[in-house]
């Protein structure tokens, strides 16, 4: 009984915290009006914004006006309405910010998410790609996210090569609607890889807690296995294949196998794990014949095996 | 206002990629809904016939595009919005779908949330794969599989300082496919052999985020399950790649069933202040398979009866714990410091205990284990200052040190004991970025970046260890004209030893135009180049005679993209679209250049290049009826064209692809 009841405590403790958040009264800030004012000039811009998801906080009434609505992003409007209007009244005009400004304007709200801890060095941030330049807060053409456009027509508008790479013949379905560049990209700047080096990929997310992305989906490459691959998984699927797309099949970095295979496992320069080079062919292959010019016809478990420490089985 | 919506809507839409041809992005009018009580209900669909005509390899069809004939549900959009953000179960519901019906690809998305209370998020997809194998096992490995993926999130008080999570995902393959196995030894030959492919992945979630003192804690338990069950069971495969004549696989099983878990966990702390913000994260992952392996396989061997039986089972263990601290500091508002430090230990450890049996006749069992442990920690600092509005510059370095750690151990019988051995493999990286960027007039920005690295001990011959590379960036940017260039170039040379010659050398040059001078017009295209050489050192046997090589590949490809929107009489829109990917090889005009008569070389030498092309134009008429519906049609052609074939498979195919569609919205 004392447990159930110390249980509902727990849990009733939060529920009234909500409650007397809620209940607070807002203050506001001076310089603010609130979001009325605004409606009478900007019909067309207020009329679909309950559609918004920035509406929520409009409609809770819980936050002072420098918190919400139109005033919480673009500033107090005092001065503007004072002037009867102009972009150079507006204490936070979009526009006519700086890409970091912008960054930081958002972040007043949209900081406090572990997806986005990694911002302020993420290749985007430090090549002033700031929020306005994928986020359209008003003409979003997206249902959610408010994305000025469909989300891989955003990224190829800069990554024109990124974009011909899901024009191969051999892709990830991106083009048709199946994916999407944030199954594996974080655009808000990503945890260090756990795969490599810890250094690149920057901008790809983890998944499965700490794993590369590319095993949510492909959950039978994962492993563990008694018999891992080493590349596989230290340095990650990119050894061998290229993620976006490619000319060859299954994303392969080569068209044929073996010299895919082969330009790691030729038992010099002291690589691998052994320190005394990756295995190389044993004299019973013969590469000249066609038996052994596919190597995965044998070596059927190149992403790890349980079974055979050459991946026969 | 809804005017002008309607023309960003429109302009966005026409701006599309390529690929594919439907679903059709014009809308028959302004979505602007229509209101039921106190909500606003807004809703569309396209609803057609989709063809397939399919001539050449449909094998490689299915592998690159893979749509065929049927009625499909193309696309539809609904939306409900409650107009004061006070509705009683809801204030919104989205639901999107693309290419249910049978469409090769589908999703489907849901949101469903009321304000203050919950948000419910719901993703479902499903991918059918097919693969021919004929590139990597002469078709051996041909897979027809489906893949549906599944996501369900709810967060309980959304907007509140203290929220709740639950989630739950799946993830299924399912389908037939082929697999090869090398019979009665490891000389014998290669046989197909029948997978019924049967995997499955649950994952569970629950978590909660508090914000207290400035700081949100974020917390995630989580659990998946994986279990694989696909059975291998083929009899009377053809033996398609004879090196044993007079040997035959009769009968052949293999049961496989590798089961296991991941509980995990993921602790989160952020806050963010005027100067400073720091982030630290924590997460444990636990992993756990177990596995039986039970192999049967019947037959002849040199005319005589032939089996081999196979027995393994064992465990497999990976705990992996990953973690990073980050520290930004924003002195002034021009500058942003950021130091993340970041810590990865991964410990995979498992035993297998193998036995075999020849004709019936035992070779005895063995114990196997294996430990491989990677340990890394990385710092990385990047400093990014705007000297003016119109010029900043950013700079990076970071360091890593990897250790590996490998032990492999082996006993035959198995309570011989272990005598294993250990190996450890560290190495540290160092990298350094600089760049700059130019703003001189808004609609301008100039990015110029260069990046240089050092490995001191790379894994692998192809893992970068003595590389740079150059990237720089133009881009003009006006409401009607979008112009863009880049340029970025990677070179690795990795070659300790002349042996282990290494290099690889990338350059890529790509360029963009958008234009949309009137509403009824617009104009995009691209064009990518691409070029890679490398240069490895294969050492491999060729008729019990030792090779040591240099081998070359070259890859040369250039892509264009051309797309073009005409919209007529206020009613119909014309869009015409052509792209291509041509890889142009070195430029010779056969697999084996003239003069080699040497088999190893000539072998080398088929496989230094790669040219072929993939093109596909296209084009898309749509007529606005009236301010519901519009009727549609397209029509898109494939052509993929190998210009030597590999190890003598041409897979050259050509397909006439189209739809005609009805658009309906409210």
């Amino acid at each position: 009984m004392a447990r159930a009841l110390s249980t509902a405590i727990l849990w009733l403790i939060p529920l009234l915290w909500v409650t007397a958040a809620a209940a607070q009264t807002p203050r506001t800030a001076p310089g603010y009006i609130g979001n009325t004012v605004c409606r009478d000039c900007h019909a067309d811009v207020w009329e679909p914004f309950y559609k918004n998801p920035h509406y929520k906080s409009v409609a809770s009434g819980n936050d002072a006006p420098q918190r919400t609505g139109c005033e919480g992003c673009h500033g107090g409007a005092q001065a503007h309405v004072a002037a009867g209007g102009g972009a150079d009244t507006i204490p936070r005009a979009f526009s006519l910010m700086t890409p970091k400004q912008v960054v930081e304007t958002c972040l007043g709200c949209h900081a406090n998410d572990f997806s986005r801890a990694n911002i302020r060095r993420s290749e985007h941030t430090l090549n002033d790609v700031a929020c306005t330049s994928c986020h359209s807060i008003h003409h979003a053409a997206t249902p959610k996210y408010l994305l000025a456009k469909k989300q891989s027509e955003l990224c190829y508008g800069c990554h024109t090569g990124v974009r011909a790479q899901f024009e191969m013949p051999s892709k990830h379905r991106v083009n048709e609607g199946f994916m999407q560049c944030t199954d594996c990209h974080n655009p808000h700047g990503a945890f260090a890889a756990t795969w490599r080096m810890s250094d690149r990929p920057r901008m790809v997310e983890q998944a499965l807690g700490n794993e590369e992305p590319c095993l949510k989906c492909h959950a039978d490459k994962r492993g563990p296995f008694v018999y891992e691959h080493p590349p596989v998984r230290v340095e990650g699927c990119e050894t061998c294949h290229f993620p976006h797309g490619s000319t060859n099949t299954r994303l392969l970095r080569r068209p044929v196998v073996f010299t895919l295979c082969l330009q790691c496992h030729n038992g010099g320069g002291g690589f691998g794990t052994r320190n005394n080079g990756e295995t190389r062919l044993s004299r019973t292959h013969n590469l000249l014949n066609p038996k052994y010019q596919n190597c995965t016809t044998c070596h059927v478990r190149v992403h790890g095996s349980n079974s055979d420490a050459f991946f026969l089985r | 206002m809804r005017k002008l919506l309607f023309l960003i809507l429109t302009m966005a839409g026409m701006l599309t990629a390529q690929q594919p041809v439907v679903p059709t992005p014009d809308q028959p009018g302004t979505p602007g809904g229509e209101d039921v009580g106190n909500y606003n209900v807004t809703n569309s669909f396209e609803t057609g016939y989709r063809f397939a005509e399919i001539g050449g390899d449909l094998g490689k069809y299915r592998s690159d595009v893979n749509y065929r004939n049927g009625i499909r549900l193309f696309d539809s959009s609904f939306s409900i919005n409650s107009k004061d953000g006070h509705g009683h179960w809801f204030d919104e519901i989205l639901l999107n779908t693309i290419g249910l019906g049978n469409d090769p690809y589908q999703s489907a998305t849901l949101r469903v949330e009321k304000n203050q209370l919950y948000r419910y998020d719901m993703l479902w997809r499903l991918d059918e794969f097919y693969n021919p194998g004929v590139a990597i096992s002469g078709g051996l490995h041909l897979m027809d599989t489906r893949r549906r993926l599944q996501d369900h999130d709810l967060t309980l008080f959304p907007q509140s300082k203290i929220k709740f999570r639950a989630g739950y995902s799946r993830n299924n393959q399912t389908g037939p496919a082929l697999s090869s196995v090398q019979e009665f030894d490891a000389a014998g030959n290669q046989y197909p052999v029948f997978m019924n492919v049967r995997r499955e992945w649950n994952e569970y979630r629950v978590g909660a985020d508090v914000e207290l003192a400035g700081f949100k804690f974020t917390v995630l338990r989580r659990w998946d399950f994986f279990k694989d069950d696909s059975v291998d069971n083929g009899v009377g495969p053809a033996n398609l790649i004879p090196a044993a004549p007079g040997a035959t696989l009769q009968q052949f099983t293999r049961f496989e069933p590798y089961h296991g878990s991941n509980p995990g966990w993921l602790g989160d702390l952020v806050s963010t202040h005027k100067h400073w913000a720091l982030n630290a994260r924590m997460t444990y992952t636990g992993g756990r398979r177990d596995f039986a392996l039970d192999e049967s396989a019947f037959g002849l061997n040199l005319g005589a009866a032939a089996s081999r039986q196979i027995l393994v089972s064992g465990n497999a263990d990976r705990p992996v714990t990953a973690g990073d601290f980050s520290i930004s500091l924003f002195p002034t508002e021009r500058l942003t410091f950021v130091n993340n430090t970041s810590v990865h230990n991964s410990r995979t450890v498992g035993d297998s205990t193998y036995t075999e049996f020849d004709n019936l006749t035992g070779l005895g069992t063995s114990l196997n284990f294996r430990y491989l442990g990677v340990r890394t920690v990385a710092n990385a600092s990047d400093v990014n200052y705007r000297l003016t509005d119109w010029f900043g510059i950013y700079a990076g370095y970071h360091y890593s040190d990897r250790l590996i750690t490998t032990i492999e151990d082996f006993a035959s019988p198995p309570d011989s004991g272990l005598a294993g051995a250990t190996y450890l493999r560290n190495n540290h990286m160092n990298t350094g970025t600089l760049g700059v960027r130019f703003r001189p007039v808004k609609p301008l920005t100039i990015n110029l970046e260069g990046e240089i690295g050092r490995d001191n001990l790379p894994l692998t011959p192809i893992s970068e260890s003595n590389y740079h590379s150059v990237n720089g960036r133009i881009a003009y940017r006006t409401r009607t004209l979008q112009l863009s260039a880049q340029y970025r170039q990677v070179y690795n040379v990795n070659a300790p030893l002349n042996l282990s010659e290494y290099s690889s050398h990338s350059r890529n040059y790509t360029a963009n135009a958008s234009w949309s001078p009137r509403g009824w017009f617009s104009l995009d295209a691209s064009y990518m180049k691409l070029h890679v050489d490398t240069t490895s050192a294969l050492v491999f046997f060729a008729a019990f005679q030792l090779q040591q090589t240099p081998a070359i590949y070259l890859s040369n490809i250039h892509a264009a993209n051309l797309g073009a929107h005409f919209g007529l009489a206020k009613r119909v829109d014309l869009y015409v679209g052509y792209s291509i990917t041509k890889d142009t090889g070195d430029g010779r005009i056969a697999a084996i250049q003239p003069g080699i008569i040497d088999p190893v070389q000539g072998l080398l030498n088929s496989v230094e290049t790669f040219p072929l092309s993939f093109q596909s134009p296209l084009a898309r008429l749509s007529v606005r009826l009236n301010t519901k519906f519009r009727w549609n049609a397209g029509y898109q052609f494939y052509n993929y064209h190998e210009d030597f074939g590999l190890l003598g498979n041409l897979q050259n195919y050509r397909a006439n692809t189209g739809y005609t569609s009805v658009s309906w919205s409210f």
